[in-house]
Order: C-alpha cells, then sequence, then structure tokens
C-alpha cells in the first residue's frame, strides 16, 4: 500500500453564476456518494484552500499569487492509500469534481516521513 | 435531507431579514448563499459537521454583519443607524422563531405595492431558495427575466415596504387573501400542464403544500379558510401522480388510475377538511375543497357524487364568480342529469361571460356534441380547442380525441 496525494484543481464550480441551493446539495450529494465509495482508502480528507494567497520568490520578495486560470487553480487536498496509479486513478474517477471540469493531480507520497 | 439547503436557505433568509430589516433582504440573501457555496467547499472535503444548519447560520449571519458595517461607512449620518448587533456569534435558532420569520416572509412577498408575478417570483427565491435559473424554468422565460423580476421586486420593498416586524396581527388577517392567491399560484404552477419538468413539477406542488401547513399551523393565520386551503392543495397534490398515464400522456380525471393517488397526502387532506368546518366562515376554499373531496371519496368517476359536486358549485359561484366556474357547472350538471341537462346549463351562460378563447369551452362543446351523435359539430369544436390548447400536452389529447371519431 503507498500513500497519494490528491491535489484537486477547479474546485468548487467555477461557473458564472453562483450555484443555487438546490445545486449545491446535488454536488453535495454526489461527495458524500463519492466519499462513502472510497472512504475505506482516505487517509486524510485534507481541507479545500482559501482563493488567495502569497507566492515568496527567491529574492525573498513575497507577493499576492499565484495568478493563474481559474481551472488551474488548486481548490484543495487529500491522502488516500492504494496498490497502485492505476487503483488510485480508478477512485479519482468517480469524483465529482471531474464532473464539474475540474482535475486530480495524483502523486505518490515519498515516504520521508 | 433531500431538500437541505434549499429549505435552510429559505430559513436563514426569513430570519435574517426579521434580524437586519426588509431594506437589506438582498443583503441578507447574499449572505446566506456566501454561507451556502462555502459549506460546498469546506463540506466536500472535510465532511458535514455535526450540525449544519447551525454552522450555516453562524457563516451566514457574520457574513451579512460584515457587509452591513461596510455598508455603514457609507451611511450619511442622519440616516437611522440604530441596529443592536452586539455579538458577532447570532443567538441559536430556535424554531418558534424561524416559523414566525418564515411566515412573515410570505407576508413580505405579498406586499401589495408588488405586481403578482413579482410575488411568486419573489417568494420562489427567498421563501422556497430556488435559484433564477429553476424559476425560469417554471415560468418558460429566461433568467435575466427573472433576474430583473427580481431585482425590482426588491427594489419596490426596500423603497415602500414596512418592517414585516411591525405588521399587526390585523394586518396578516387582512393580507391573508394575498398570501393565500400568491401560494396557489405557485400550486398551479407545478400543478399545470405547462410544465414540461417534472421533477420541477413536483418541487412546486411540495413547496405549496409546505407554506399552506405553516399557514394553517401558526397561530396568527390558523383558522378554517387556511384549513380548507391546505385540505384543497393536499386533495390535488394527492392526485398529481394519477395525471399522467404511463406513457407520459396526460390522463383525464376519468381515465386516472386511482390506485396511484397518494393517498397519505389524501387522508391528511380529509383531516383537515374536517377542522375546516369547525366554523361559521365559509370561503372560495371551502367549496374547492368540498369538490375535490368528493372526487378522492368516489370509487370511480361514474359513481362520483355529482349532485354534492352540482352544489359545491353554486356555493363557489357565490363566493368566487367566474365564466370557469360556470363552465364546470354545467359538466357536473350533465354528469348529475344527463347530456341536454348540461347543454341547457351551458345555455345559460349569460353570452358576455362566454369564454371563446378559453380551450376547454370548446372541448366541453366538443364532448356533449358527441353524446348527441353530431360528428361534424365535434370535429369542428374539437379542432377550435385544439386551436387553443395552451400545451403540447393537451393538444395531443385533443389529436386523440380527434383521432378517435
Amino acid at each position: 500500500m503507498a500513500k497519494f496525494l490528491f491535489v484537486y484543481r477547479g474546485l468548487p464550480d467555477q461557473s458564472q453564476t453562483p450555484p443555487s441551493p438546490e445545486q449545491v446539495q446535488a454536488i453535495m450529494a454526489a461527495w458524500g456518494e463519492w466519499f462513502r465509495k472510497v472512504g475505506a482508502a482516505v487517509v486524510d480528507g485534507g481541507d479545500g484552500l482559501q482563493p488567495t494567497g502569497r507566492m515568496v520568490w527567491p529574492s525573498g520578495k513575497v507577493s499576492d499569487g499565484p495568478f493563474i486560470e481559474s481551472k488551474e487553480v488548486v481548490g484543495g487536498y487529500s491522502v488516500l492509500q492504494a496498490d497502485s496509479y492505476e487503483q488510485v486513478a480508478e477512485y479519482a474517477k468517480s469524483c465529482p469534481i471531474l464532473a464539474n471540469g475540474g482535475s486530480i493531480e495524483i502523486r505518490e507520497l515519498a515516504g520521508f516521513n | 435531507m433531500e431538500h437541505f439547503f434549499r429549505h435552510e436557505y429559505a430559513r436563514l433568509v426569513a430570519s435574517l431579514t426579521r434580524r437586519f430589516g426588509v431594506r437589506h433582504l438582498g443583503l441578507a440573501e447574499d449572505a446566506v448563499q456566501a454561507a451556502v457555496e462555502r459549506a460546498l467547499r469546506s463540506w466536500s472535503l472535510r465532511g458535514v459537521p455535526d450540525q449544519p444548519a447551525a454552522w450555516l447560520h453562524q457563516v451566514a449571519y457574520r457574513h451579512a454583519l460584515d457587509a452591513l458595517r461596510r455598508d455603514l461607512r457609507w451611511t450619511p449620518l442622519h440616516v437611522s443607524r440604530s441596529t443592536d448587533w452586539p455579538t458577532a456569534s447570532p443567538p441559536p435558532l430556535v424554531e418558534a422563531e424561524v416559523q414566525d420569520d418564515l411566515l412573515r416572509m410570505i407576508f413580505v412577498c405579498c406586499d401589495p405595492v408588488l405586481s403578482q408575478e413579482q410575488m411568486v417570483a419573489l417568494a420562489l427565491k427567498t421563501l422556497c431558495g430556488f435559484g433564477p435559473k429553476e424559476i425560469a424554468r417554471a415560468f418558460l422565460t429566461t433568467e435575466a427575466n427573472i433576474l430583473k423580476r427580481i431585482t425590482r421586486a426588491k427594489e419596490r420593498l426596500r423603497a415602500t415596504s414596512i418592517d414585516p416586524t411591525a405588521l399587526s396581527a390585523d394586518d396578516i388577517r387582512t393580507r391573508l387573501p394575498d398570501a393565500l392567491a400568491v401560494v396557489y399560484l405557485l400550486f398551479n404552477e407545478g400543478y399545470s400542464s405547462t410544465q414540461p419538468d417534472q421533477v420541477i413539477r413536483e418541487d412546486l406542488c411540495e413547496e405549496a403544500v409546505r407554506l399552506a401547513l405553516l399557514l394553517a399551523e401558526h397561530p396568527l393565520t390558523a383558522g378554517t379558510e387556511t384549513a380548507a386551503f391546505l385540505a384543497l392543495l393536499l386533495f390535488h397534490a394527492g392526485r398529481l401522480a394519477g395525471r399522467t398515464g404511463p406513457t407520459g400522456d396526460l390522463c383525464l380525471l376519468e381515465d386516472q388510475d386511482r390506485a396511484a393517488w397518494d393517498w397519505r397526502l389524501l387522508a391528511e387532506g380529509f383531516r383537515w377538511l374536517k377542522l375546516a368546518t369547525t366554523g361559521e366562515v365559509v370561503t372560495r376554499y371551502h367549496a374547492e375543497a368540498w369538490m375535490a373531496a368528493e372526487h378522492c371519496r368516489a370509487p370511480d368517476y361514474q359513481h362520483t357524487d355529482w349532485a354534492a359536486i352540482v352544489d359545491a358549485y353554486e356555493l363557489l359561484l357565490k363566493l368566487a364568480p367566474s365564466p370557469v366556474h360556470e363552465l364546470n357547472r354545467a359538466i357536473a350538471i350533465s354528469r348529475r342529469d344527463g347530456v341536454e341537462a348540461g347543454k341547457q346549463a351551458l345555455a345559460q351562460i349569460p353570452p358576455d361571460h362566454i369564454p371563446d378563447t378559453y380551450y376547454l369551452w370548446h372541448a366541453t362543446l366538443a364532448e356533449f356534441a358527441l353524446a348527441s351523435n353530431d360528428p361534424a359539430a365535434t370535429r369542428a369544436s374539437l379542432l377550435r380547442a385544439r386551436e387553443l390548447a395552451p400545451t403540447v400536452a393537451e393538444r395531443e389529447l385533443l389529436d386523440r380525441r380527434l383521432a378517435a371519431l
């Protein structure tokens, strides 16, 4: 069993009109369903990220940012465990973020800790 | 849990509006919307908190407070700033207070300065938590139109409305007919066959029943009128499933599968009807509930107590005269006494009352012509009815009748 970091991009729905309470209901139901399905594999549910942040550069300068395409913005993370990339990718495929135009970057943890 | 967010939205908007005032209705809605979106982001990854409603309330309240403080900096000094928001944490929501707030919200939405279209759109948004896109689908118009309608409604309220907390019990009693009319409109949006989306139809009917229940149970508005009104909605809602046949086509009452009716709702309807007849006041809703009850009671169409239904129409015509009711009474008379009597009843309707552009008028003429073995007149009337029919489903129904000739 290895651990894999899930980096969610494009969370939440990035469309112009914010989702109505009813749409939120549907999305929440989908996420709940997903967590039930992959539940046992989740090591750390992770967290969301606030929309704005800071960049620290080699010069020591600290600036606002990063400013990138909204669909590239990292919205959150989780850690799951699985036997292989193939297996963990199967888990990722059913994640609701994909249905909403987002994507998931999966990186196996190196195990330094 | 199925409509948790939508219902919480309505409860929180009502609560914040009462706390901060009707002129801040827009601000209250923004705050609750922001809380709902934050919930989506946070709960998706971290799971639903132990007390989701309290979490939403907390976030929405703080958001509203922040927005108000920002606004205040730009408010001229002479405008009253009397507010008492001592804490950043809202006091816990008490169920009885929320019911009060929701009730008052109904009356905000029914403010006489608003047009009926505005009332219904506003009610759907703030009281039922529907998004503008969903409301647009229900009214077969664009999202932009609905947004405009709601914005104008809020502007009018901001300019002229008195604070709902200032509404006296007498004010509420005077405005009750408006409130019932709006809820009825909401229900009919869901019930009518103009609505193609089955899911939205059921939601609309359910919301209308929920509001009618609030009105029937709240001490300020409980009474025989609201009881009769709720009974009426329950009798219709209970039969909603029977209105579409197995192939999805519109189904006439005489052809409906009565076993498909929701008998729990109908039983509730009978319970409320009984409560409605404990007083001396009789309203149009009593008459309408009575005839709906007769239809529900009957084992089938042929054995319906048509005499009772005719009596109910007599009563309804006294309380709410209209050409449509006269037409329906004539139909009931034809069921009770035969086609000739029905024709005579139709003939008695004064010419200036005849709803010539109402498709059911012609459909009825067609029915009587068919029963009198007059195929030419039947065809002519059916064609005219089909021309005037408002929806695809009704046109298809008439096409089937034409084909059967």
